[in-house]
C-alpha cells in the first residue's frame, strides 16, 4: 500500500472506439512492467491484448467492459480504468470518471474529434475530471496532430496546447520534440523501450521555438512566478513550467496535448511522466459525500486514511474468480478481515479477500487506502453502493444512471437454455444498472431493456458465450411508456358469488398525474371503510395495474392513486378481493383521465461537412425531430436536435446514404415525451391487433 | 406565466412588443453596451417575448456555442418564472432555433443559405432574428443594408442586433449612438445603450423611431438579473 496520496494517480482512458487506446493501454502495461510481451488487439498471436479479457472484445476489437489495473511508473502508483469507446456503453464510461481523479483523452491523429470524442469530452466536464490529451497514430497516411489540437480548442472548447512537436510524421515518425525541456526524443529498441534524448534537429528548431514560446505565453496565466520570469528575460527555469502546467490542467483551464503511436512503440514513456507530472492525485480533487444522518448534506471526504472508511463499489463483475466488487476509497483504511457497513442496505460485511486487478489475473493484497481503487470478492452489494466504517452514515453521490430506451424479447431454445439465461441475466442486471429485465406475463416472454441496439446485442453474445445459453432474439421494441393526463375519479366495487366463499371490495377515490416518480399510492381512508389490513391489498392491485397499460400494453408511469372511500364484508372481503378491487377501479379511472403514450426522446448530434447540413436537418425533420440548433465551424457543423427513438432506427445507413458516408451521430437519452396522436393511433391499433391475434 | 414575462420585458416597456404582431412594417434594432453589461442577455428577453406572443426565432450566436445560448434562455427564463426550464413550457422550443457560426466563418451569404435550407424544407421558418455578436467594426454599411433588404424579402418581423461599445471611443452620431455604429444609425428604428448606474443598470432609449417611450427615456434594470424593475 502507497502511504502517500501524492504518488498515487487514478485514471481513465477515454476516447473514440477505433483510436487505439486499448493499444495504448497494452503498451503502458508493457513499459510499467506489468506484462513482459506486447499483444495487439487483432495480432496474429491470436492472445489479443491484456485488457480486452472478454472473448467478445478481442473478436471485434473494441472495449466493452472497463477493466481495472493497476501499475508503477517512476515511483507513483497508477491505477487505470480502460473505458469503452461506444456510444452505447457510456454508463462505463460515466462509471468510470465518477471514481477517478483524472483523464487521458486520446485521439486518432488522422480522424480527430469525433462525434464519440464530443460526448466523452462532454461527461469529463460533467465530473470535472482534468484531462490530457495524446493524439495517438501519428504513424498512419493522413496524421496531422496540429490540425488535431485545433480541433480539440474549436470543437470540444478545450484550451489545448501541444506540448510536444512531432519529428516526421506518417512513416516518417521518428520521435518528439519535448517543448519543455528542449530536446528531442527518440525511442529505440524493438519495444521502443530505449529512450534517446538527442539535440532537436536544425531544420526542426525554430518550428520548436516558436511553439515553446507559444506555449509559454499560454501557460504563464496561471503561474505569477512563471509571468515574472518570462517578463525579465533569460533562462526559463522547467520546474515554473510544469507547475504551471499542472495548476492550468487541474484548474480544467488548459489541455496539455501528447503524442505519438503506441503502435509503433513512440510516446508512450512521455506520456506517462506526463500522467505523473500534471494528472491530480486524490488530494488534489474535491469528492463529496452525502450525509445520511443530516439530510443528506453535501459534505466533503477527507482523504485522510486515518479518518472512517468511505468506500464507493463502482462496478461488479461475476468473473471466474466469483463476484467482484470494484472500489474506489475516498478517505480511511481498508484491511482483509475487516468489517464494513453497506450505507444502502445497512448490513454488515466481512472483508474476505482484498486484490488489485490486472484485467482478468489478480493479485492479492493485505490492505488498501484512501485513493485507491481495488476490487473485492464475495461481497453482494449493488454497483453505486456506498460503504462505511461503523458509526457513519454516508453516501457517495449518486451516479448519473439513465433509464432504458429500447427493449427486445428473448425466448430460450430449450429448458437448459433457459437456466442459464437466467443465471446471465441476473449477473448483467447486477453488473448494469442500465440493463433491466422482465417477464412479460401476457406473453410470458422474458424482455431485456437498455440503452441502445448494440448494448443489448453484446448482453445476448455474453448469454451465448459465456452461459452457453441459445437465445432466439425478438425485433427492437421502442420502451413505451403510458401515462395519465388528467385527474380521474373511481368508485368501484368488485363483488363475486359464484358458489363457496364470496368475494366483496369496494374501492373509491381518484388518480391524478404526478411529474416526479413513477407510482405514489396515497391512503386517505377514514373510520375503516377499508379496514387497515386490506389498505396494502389496494396498493397490490394498482401496482398491479401498472405494469400494463391498455393503450399499448406498455408500463404506466407518473400516476398517483388516492383512495379515499370504499366498503368492505366481514366475510366476503379478502386481500385477493380488494386486490381485484383495485384492478378494477384502476381500470375504469385511468380511461377517464385521458392516458397518454410517452416514448423515449433522444438528444442526437449529427456532426459533417457543412455542405450537407440541409440535407441534415431534412433527414432530422423527417424524422420528428425538433433542431435544437446547428454549429457551423468552416468546413463542418454539427446539428444538434430531438428524436423520437422510434425513428432513429436505421438512421445511420440514410445518414451514410446522403452525406456520402461523410458525416456521423451520437445520441443519447434525453426525456420521454407524449407521441403525436397519429402515431398513438397506429400503436394503439397495433397493440390490438396483436392481441386479437394472440 | 406568460403574462408575468410579457409585462416584464423591455420590448413590451418600449412599446415595441406590436411589432411582433402581424401585419406591423419589419424593424431592425440594435443594443450596445460595454463588453460583458448584458447585451445578450436583453436579446434573449426580446426573443423570449417573440416566442410567447406565438413567433418563430432564430437566434443567430456568433462566437459561442449552442450550450451556453441554451443556458441564457432557460437562465432568463427562470428568473421571469417560478425557475421554469424551456423544456417545460409547452411548444416553445418549437419556437426557437439556434444557429451558432465562428467569428471567421459567419456572412450574411451564408445565414441566407442555411435559412433557405430551412425555410424551403419546411423545417422552420422564422420571423423574429437575433443575432448576436455581430462585427460592426469589420463589416461594413452595405452588409447591413443587404441585412434590411433581407428581412424584407424573407418577411421577417424584426431583427435584433447586438454591438460592443468602447470605452474611450467617442465618436457619437448626430442621434446620440455610439461607435462603432455610430455610421450606421440610420439602419436601425431602434437603439438602445446599456450603462451601469450605481446599483442599476440603465437601459438608455438612443433612437426609437416606433417606440411608445420618446428617444432619451430610461428603463432600469437590475444589474444582477438584468430584468427590466418593476416601476
Amino acid at each position: 500500500m502507497n502511504k502517500d496520496l501524492s504518488k498515487v494517480r487514478n485514471i481513465g482512458i477515454s476516447a473514440h472506439i477505433d483510436s487505439g487506446k486499448t493499444t495504448l493501454t497494452e503498451r503502458i502495461l508493457f513499459y510499467t512492467k506489468r506484462i513482459h510481451a506486447i499483444h495487439e488487439v487483432r495480432g496474429k498471436d491470436g492472445v489479443g491484448a491484456k485488457m480486452d479479457s472478454m472473448e467478445l472484445e478481442k473478436e471485434r476489437g473494441i472495449t466493452i467492459q472497463s477493466a481495472a489495473t493497476y501499475c508503477n511508473w517512476k515511483g507513483n502508483d497508477i491505477n487505470i480504468i480502460d473505458t469503452p469507446g461506444h456510444v452505447d456503453f457510456t454508463v462505463e464510461v460515466e462509471r468510470a470518471l465518477r471514481v477517478l481523479d483524472g483523464a487521458v483523452l486520446v485521439l486518432c491523429s488522422v480522424g480527430g474529434v469525433q462525434s464519440q470524442s464530443i460526448t466523452v469530452n462532454r461527461q469529463m466536464t460533467r465530473y470535472n475530471v482534468p484531462r490530457l490529451a495524446f493524439i495517438n497514430k501519428c504513424d498512419r497516411t493522413g496524421a496531422n496532430p496540429a490540425k488535431v489540437t485545433q480541433q480539440l480548442r474549436d470543437k470540444l472548447d478545450l484550451n489545448a496546447h501541444m506540448m510536444q512537436m512531432p519529428i516526421g510524421l506518417e512513416n516518417d515518425l521518428a520521435g518528439m520534440v519535448d517543448l519543455v525541456t528542449m530536446k528531442a526524443i527518440y525511442f529505440d529498441g524493438e519495444a521502443g523501450d530505449i529512450i534517446r534524448e538527442e539535440e532537436i534537429p536544425a531544420a526542426l528548431l525554430e518550428e520548436a521555438t516558436e511553439k515553446r514560446e507559444a506555449l509559454l505565453e499560454e501557460i504563464s496565466m496561471f503561474s505569477d512566478e512563471l509571468m515574472e520570469a518570462l517578463l525579465e528575460g533569460g533562462d526559463i527555469d522547467n520546474g515554473l513550467v510544469y507547475d504551471a502546467v499542472r495548476k492550468g490542467t487541474l484548474a480544467l483551464e488548459f489541455t496539455p496535448v501528447f503524442m505519438g503511436s503506441a503502435y509503433k512503440n513512440k510516446g508512450v514513456q512521455l506520456l506517462l511522466d506526463a500522467v505523473n507530472q500534471y494528472l491530480p492525485c486524490p488530494t488534489d480533487v474535491t469528492n463529496m459525500a452525502l450525509d445520511l444522518s443530516n439530510d443528506e448534506k453535501e459534505f466533503e471526504v477527507s482523504n485522510n486514511p486515518d479518518d472512517p472508511l468511505i468506500m464507493l463499489a463502482f462496478k461488479l463483475e461475476d468473473g471466474r474468480y466469483g463476484q467482484l466488487t470494484y472500489i474506489r476509497t475516498y478517505q480511511g483504511r481498508l484491511a482483509k478481515g475487516d468489517t464494513v457497513y453497506n450505507s444502502r442496505t445497512g448490513k454488515k460485511v466481512k472483508i474476505g479477500r482484498l486484490c488489485r486487478m490486472h484485467s482478468n489475473e489478480m493479485e492479492e493484497i493485505e490492505s488498501c487506502g484512501s485513493g485507491d481503487i481495488v476490487a473485492l470478492f464475495g461481497i453482494d452489494c449493488a454497483s453505486g453502493d456506498t460503504f462505511t466504517s461503523e458509526g457513519i452514515s454516508c453516501s457517495m453521490t449518486s451516479m448519473h444512471v439513465p433509464a432504458p430506451v429500447i427493449s427486445l424479447a428473448v425466448i430460450p431454445a430449450d429448458n437448459k437454455a433457459q437456466v442459464n439465461m437466467s443465471k446471465a441475466l441476473n449477473r448483467f442486471t447486477k453488473e448494469d444498472p442500465t440493463f433491466k429485465t422482465f417477464v412479460d406475463h401476457e406473453t410470458g416472454e422474458t424482455i431485456i431493456s437498455g440503452m441502445g441496439e448494440l448494448h443489448l446485442e453484446v448482453y445476448i453474445e455474453r448469454m451465448k458465450r459465456e452461459y452457453n445459453a441459445l437465445v432466439e432474439v425478438g425485433a427492437p421494441q421502442v420502451a413505451y411508456r403510458e401515462t395519465i393526463s388528467q385527474r380521474a375519479d373511481f368508485n368501484y366495487t368488485h363483488k363475486k358469488q359464484t358458489g363457496g366463499s364470496g368475494q366483496f371490495g369496494r374501492v373509491a377515490g381518484y388518480l391524478e398525474p404526478i411529474e416526479e416518480g413513477d407510482y405514489e399510492f396515497v391512503d386517505n381512508i377514514v373510520g375503516g371503510v377499508i379496514p387497515r389490513e386490506f389498505i396494502s391489498s389496494c396498493d397490490k392491485g394498482f401496482q398491479k395495474s401498472l405494469e400494463k397499460g391498455s393503450l399499448c400494453g406498455s408500463p404506466i408511469t407518473g400516476v398517483r392513486c388516492v383512495i379515499n372511500d370504499g366498503a368492505y364484508h366481514a366475510v366476503d372481503s379478502s386481500d385477493v378481493a380488494f386486490q381485484l378491487a383495485a384492478i378494477g377501479a384502476f381500470k375504469e379511472g385511468y380511461l377517464k383521465a385521458k392516458p397518454i403514450i410517452m416514448e423515449p426522446i433522444m438528444k442526437v448530434a449529427v456532426e459533417g461537412p457543412s455542405e450537407f447540413q440541409g440535407a441534415i436537418m431534412g433527414s432530422i425533420n423527417q424524422r420528428r425531430g425538433m433542431i435544437i440548433g446547428s454549429t457551423e465551424e468552416g468546413s463542418y457543423s454539427v446539428i444538434e436536435a430531438e428524436v423520437p427513438l422510434s425513428e432513429m432506427f436505421g438512421y445511420s445507413t440514410t445518414l451514410r446514404s446522403l452525406t456520402q458516408g461523410k458525416a456521423e451521430f451520437t445520441m443519447e437519452f434525453a426525456t420521454f415525451k407524449a407521441v403525436p396522436k397519429g402515431v398513438s393511433e397506429e400503436l394503439v391499433k397495433a397493440y390490438q391487433d396483436e392481441r386479437k391475434k394472440g | 406565466m406568460e403574462n408575468d414575462m410579457v409585462v416584464n420585458n423591455p420590448l413590451r416597456a418600449l412599446g415595441l412588443d406590436e411589432k411582433a404582431g402581424d401585419g406591423a412594417q419589419p424593424t431592425m434594432g440594435l443594443v450596445m453596451a460595454r463588453a460583458g453589461l448584458g447585451k445578450t442577455a436583453i436579446l434573449v428577453q426580446f426573443a423570449l417575448d417573440c416566442m410567447l406572443l406565438g413567433n418563430k426565432v432564430l437566434h443567430v450566436s456568433i462566437g459561442e456555442g449552442i450550450d451556453k445560448t441554451r443556458t441564457w434562455y432557460d437562465d432568463i427564463l427562470a428568473l421571469l418564472t417560478a425557475g421554469e426550464r424551456m423544456d417545460d413550457i409547452p411548444g416553445a422550443m418549437q419556437n426557437r432555433m439556434i444557429m451558432t457560426f465562428k467569428e471567421s466563418s459567419f456572412s450574411k451569404a451564408l445565414l441566407e443559405e442555411r435559412l433557405d435550407d430551412l425555410v424551403q424544407q419546411n423545417i422552420y421558418r422564422p420571423e423574429c432574428l437575433i443575432i448576436d455578436g455581430y462585427d460592426f467594426e469589420k463589416n461594413t454599411k452595405e452588409s447591413l443594408e443587404e441585412f434590411r433588404n433581407f428581412m424584407h424579402e424573407r418577411g421577417l418581423k424584426m431583427i435584433w442586433f447586438s454591438a460592443v461599445s468602447h470605452r474611450g471611443d467617442d465618436r457619437k452620431s448626430v442621434d446620440g449612438v455610439p461607435a462603432p455604429c455610430h455610421e450606421v444609425d440610420s439602419l436601425f428604428e431602434t437603439v438602445l445603450l446599456i450603462s451601469p448606474e450605481e446599483d442599476a443598470m440603465k437601459l438608455n432609449i438612443v433612437k426609437c423611431d416606433t417606440c411608445s417611450i420618446d428617444p432619451g427615456s430610461t428603463l432600469m434594470l437590475d444589474p444582477s438579473t438584468m430584468l427590466i424593475r418593476k416601476g
